[in-house]
């Protein structure tokens, strides 16, 4: 039998379906729950509130939501991407996929898709739920765009820090809860490496609800939505791809370590 | 088909495998890597799969670098040493996806998939999860991915742990119908019985050198250092007395029937021995030689080596 080399297509589409069972399994319903936790809170919050007769208008609903979402996004990211290809190099089955003539760049993207699918599936109902409160709809096109762009870039950015490092979750889990919270009492321009500038940039809550009694040492930066919306999607293809071309010339022997570091 | 040209591999400062040079030719045939623990087997076969570059020398597999070269991995297979398997996945999907890997698609990919099951035994059992699995089942599975595209290299890394009686023997004789057919077979293992089982011819390997490369009995011949063992039976005094005349003659031992022959260069020996019970010059009725089997050898070997 003759066989040729798959294309990147087909590699990519190969991969997300032979492990699309796995978002069905507790890793895939614990990212689903993070995901649709926060909504389920705000309404729940809401209506408790509402039903003793206390004040709870949308607006705060939403910035609670804001809030939660922004802690979310990560923790979504540090579930998904330790199954993605990081997975097969640490349970050594890796090599199994590498001697295959499919191009070894394409496999991260590949297996990382079904979880950017699933969580992204998860988040526009929440988000769409979310309408319940009676929100305003002219940003949900907003908060849709800044909670799938985020997830895009963040996943990417993990999968990509897990093949870099040994305890990529652990880089990760810094960056994500240190530098975000942090970068907020350096120079502004600093604001334009996180994430939260541009899901806030998307989501209105930044010139809509923030104070200038909340920020420490800075002056408000904005982006353009459609702009940040766009630099989301570009640094999650960047990591990807990053991610693609380390896997493609990194040798990765039977004990999977040679990735790492 | 197989071509290293010192190739040698390094991890980090620890050599891995010395440089290393030895041909394998086209067509079918079982080569046995053979080694103890941290020989080098291991190494030398991600290099072979191209898991893994030379840090030094060539590995040329079908003529060209194998190391991410999708024309050579699309005519080898590879099945690593464990019994690890993705978790949370089934064999029939997984099998599917790892046929799409290696560009089968449509009828031919289905064909391949039920062709593989069918071959390692596991038809009726591919929607099993891996989980539960055993590790006989897993270990066909793993066998299956790396048959299912028709590869004309097979490599296989000590593929008999963990596997119970009866399935080592089936896949000896899947091994040998494989060969038959065409399929060149490279298999590693540290367990001598499990290589003499299936071929002759070897690679031995001992700290990172290869120390041979041959047929038992080749390699054997090379050692002449270390006689070879014979038990010659018949009229035990005659034969004695015919041996003790003999150049190559480093010991003789009498039994009841027999006379036991430590032997210099069996291979002018032989000719010799063969000549005169040809001749009725001795009264042989039977010759079984002691040592010269992969044991004997590759203990010489590697003491020579420690």
């Amino acid at each position: 039998m003759t066989t040729t080399a798959p294309s990147p297509l087909a590699t990519i589409r190969a991969m997300a379906l032979g492990y699309a069972p796995r978002i069905f399994q507790g890793r895939g319903w614990v990212l689903a729950a993070s995901a649709i936790g926060p909504v389920v809170l705000v309404l729940g919050g809401h209506l408790i509130a509402r039903l003793q007769g206390a004040e709870s208008s949308a607006g705060e609903a939403l910035q609670i939501f804001h809030e939660m979402i922004r802690m979310m996004l990560p923790i979504m990211a540090l579930v998904a991407a330790p199954a993605g290809i990081r997975e097969d190099l640490e349970q050594r089955t890796l090599p199994l996929l590498l001697v295959r003539p499919a191009p070894a760049w394409a496999l991260p993207l590949g297996k990382g898709l079904p979880w950017f699918l699933w969580g992204a599936l998860w988040l526009v109902v929440g988000t769409l739920g979310l309408q319940l409160l009676g929100g305003d709809p002219s940003l949900l096109l907003g908060r849709l765009g800044a909670q799938v762009g985020a997830w895009w870039g963040e996943l990417a950015l993990m999968t990509l820090v897990g093949l870099l490092f040994k305890r990529g979750t652990l880089w990760g889990a810094l960056y994500f809860f240190i530098w975000e919270p942090l970068v907020r009492i350096f120079p502004p321009f600093l604001q334009r490496l996180t994430f939260t500038h541009y899901i806030e940039s998307l989501a209105g809550s930044r010139s809509t609800s923030v104070q200038t009694s909340q920020l420490l040492a800075q002056e408000q930066v904005t982006t353009h939505p459609l702009l940040a919306f766009l630099i989301l999607v570009a640094f999650g293809a960047l990591c990807w791809a990053f991610a693609g071309w380390k896997l493609q010339r990194t040798p990765v022997g039977l004990a999977g370590s040679e990735a790492e570091g | 088909m197989i071509a290293l040209d010192r190739a040698s591999l390094r991890y980090g400062p620890i050599l891995g495998l010395s440089p290393t040079t030895f041909e394998l030719p086209d067509g079918g045939g079982i080569t046995g890597l053979l080694g103890p623990n941290g020989a080098g087997k291991s190494s030398l076969l991600q290099l072979l799969s191209g898991l893994l570059p030379p840090s030094g020398g060539e590995v040329r597999i079908f003529g060209e670098a194998p190391f991410r070269n999708p024309a050579v991995l699309a005519r080898l297979g590879l099945v690593p040493e464990g019994d690890r398997l993705p978790t949370g996945l089934r064999a029939g999907r997984w099998l599917r996806m790892m046929g799409e890997l290696s560009g089968l698609s449509g009828e031919a990919l289905s064909l391949a998939v039920a062709q593989s099951l069918e071959t390692v035994g596991m038809t009726d059992r591919a929607h099993l999860p891996f989980v539960r699995m055993s590790k006989g089942m897993r270990q066909r599975i793993r066998l299956a991915q790396a048959l299912m595209h028709g590869p004309e290299l097979l490599i296989l890394d000590e593929p008999f742990n963990g596997l119970d009686p009866e399935a080592r023997l089936t896949l000896i004789a899947l091994l040998r119908s494989l060969a038959e057919g065409g399929v060149r077979i490279l298999v590693s293992s540290h367990i001598l019985g499990e290589i003499a089982q299936l071929t002759d011819r070897i690679l031995l390997l001992f700290r990172g050198r290869l120390l041979a490369e041959g047929t038992v009995t080749e390699i054997r011949q090379l050692l002449d250092r270390h006689p070879v063992e014979l038990r010659l039976t018949g009229e035990a005094q005659v034969l004695a007395r015919w041996a003790v005349e003999q150049p190559e003659l480093a010991a003789l031992r009498m039994e009841e029937g027999s006379v036991v022959l430590s032997v210099r260069s069996p291979r002018e020996f032989f000719p010799r021995l063969q000549q005169a019970a040809a001749e009725g010059g001795i009264p042989l009725q039977a010759l079984d030689p002691l040592d010269l089997n992969l044991d004997a050898v590759f203990q010489y070997l590697t003491k020579d080596h420690a």
